[in-house]
């Protein structure tokens, strides 16, 4: 028999079990930002240390990943961090939504609804969203405690009145379980309705901030907006020039090297889906 | 003699936390947990794996006058290295039995507004579990969850509807029977049913 040159997922079990910890309480309080201490992994801040460390601490032998960055499964970051539990856990990868028990992500949720049976996990780099308003980690920590929001709604408003809109289009704050305003990530606003009411219980690490927090299933996610201005996703005048949807994010890509434009769904594995070719 | 732990760590700890995660993200659904662990009596082995998959050297734990036994303490020393002290309020988690519950759960570590994780758990071991003393509702619940413990009587659900009314800090309950568990956090409302 050969021997595993590294525990079960990379992690030791000390610090998975300190991890583990921390993912309970972020589920008891939905949208808290619960400590943990982040360690060394073998890439990168950036590459999603703190996604990696809570995929690596939920990963049973038994799941499917699938890892996506932007969108996309074949991308030199989701192929890594696939590449990395393939080696390390042992378990079954695939580029198919539905197929899959854990999904990783940074940047986007897929199109594809989720179900009961499935943990998403987001990569994050900054937790706090009050951090742009409030460098202080003191101050944030009693701004969260007091409910204190109100300067996040002036920032919005401040949007309104200089550009007409709300101009934040990504990483868009919401209300979880009508108390902890949080921040969803980088995911573009169009995919924060589906963090609402989702039946996945969805997870978010932060290594370089050293938080996880989480949505459980069937929790209310509200997008912070107003009654004169209320929540709006981004919508797109033509439909994905690839497969023809009108329901899904779409990216601009440059075809041909005379500039040729056309936008197309930045979820491949939905857009492939679509056009039956899988 | 002590009875062995988890024989694979990495994996067994692996699968029972996925149990244990599900319960928590899935207030009063109840999930199996295969606890291929030897405990010594009267510690289930789906509360042993709990301890085994959360409890170490960072973590004070309390136990209950029926779980005080010596292969016990001997048990959760050898193989989670866990700290015992005497005082409920002073452990981060809790072992009962549904008999001999802490008096108050009031007075067990309640978090702060700032770290409200900063929290004990509160692990009952019980006979099994019941349809409908009380209905469950909030996060990760799909409308309502109707629920009950075995031995856990109406006292016992006012006092956990009053932790959840102390939101966000509070304690989290996890409800450890024979292969099966379930958990009640301190988000999820509870509401007496009549029939109770
Ligand atoms: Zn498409």
């Amino acid at each position: 028999m050969n021997v595993p040159a590294y525990n079960f997922a990379y992690l030791n079990e000390q610090t998975k079990r300190m991890i583990r910890r921390a993912i309970l309480k972020a589920i008891a309080v939905p949208g808290y930002q619960a400590p943990f201490a982040s360690r060394e992994m073998p890439m990168p801040y950036g590459w999603g240390t703190g996604g990696v460390q809570v995929t690596a601490s939920v990963l049973t032998p038994e799941d499917t990943l699938k890892v996506i960055d932007q969108g996309a499964d074949d991308t030199t970051n989701a192929v890594s961090i696939r590449k990395f539990f393939v080696r390390t856990a042992g378990v079954a990868t695939t580029g198919k939504t539905e197929e899959a028990s854990v999904i990783q992500t940074r940047h986007r949720i897929p199109e594809t609804p989720l179900t009961e049976d499935q943990i998403l996990v987001f990569q994050v780099p900054i937790p706090e969203p009050l951090r742009f308003l409030e460098p202080r980690e003191t101050e944030t920590r009693t701004m969260h405690a007091l409910e204190e929001y109100g300067v996040m709604h002036v920032k919005l408003y401040e949007d309104i009145a200089q550009y007409g809109e709300i101009a934040t289009t990504y990483a868009y704050p919401a209300r979880v379980a009508e108390r902890y305003v949080f921040d969803p990530s980088p995911i573009p606003k169009f995919d924060n309705p589906k963090l609402d009411d989702c039946p996945a219980l969805q997870l978010f690490g932060a290594g370089r901030e050293k938080r996880i927090y989480a949505v459980p299933p069937y929790t209310s996610v509200r997008s912070l907006d107003f009654e004169d201005h209320p929540f709006e996703v981004q919508r797109w005048d033509q439909p994905c020039a690839l497969c023809g949807t009108r329901e899904s994010f779409l990216d601009e890509i440059v075809m041909d090297d005379r500039g040729t434009r056309m936008f197309v769904c930045s979820d491949t594995d939905f857009c492939a889906r679509n056009r039956g070719e899988r | 003699m002590t009875e062995r732990g988890f024989a694979d760590a990495p994996v067994q700890s692996a699968h029972a936390f996925r149990a244990i995660m599900q319960a928590m993200a899935r207030p009063g659904r109840v999930q199996a947990i295969d606890a291929d662990v030897k405990a010594p009596a009267p510690l289930l082995p789906s509360a042993a794996a709990v301890a085994l998959t959360l409890c170490d050297f960072q973590t004070p734990v309390w136990l209950s006058p029926r779980l005080r036994d010596e292969r016990i303490v001997h048990y959760l020393r050898f193989h989670a290295g866990a700290p015992l002290v005497a005082e409920p309020q002073a452990a981060q988690f809790v072992f009962a039995t549904a008999a001999d519950l802490p008096p108050r759960l009031g007075l067990l570590a309640q978090g702060t507004h700032e770290y409200p994780d900063r929290s004990a758990t509160l692990v009952i071991q019980v006979a099994g579990f019941v349809p409908g003393s009380v209905e469950l509702s909030g996060p990760g619940i799909r409308g309502g969850e109707r629920f009950g413990v075995v031995g856990l009587d109406e006292a016992f659900w006012t006092a956990m509807a009053e932790n959840h009314a102390r939101f966000p800090v509070g304690i989290d309950a996890i409800f450890a029977a024979p292969g099966k568990l379930a958990a009640v956090p301190r988000s999820t409302a509870i509401r007496m049913l009549e029939s109770a």
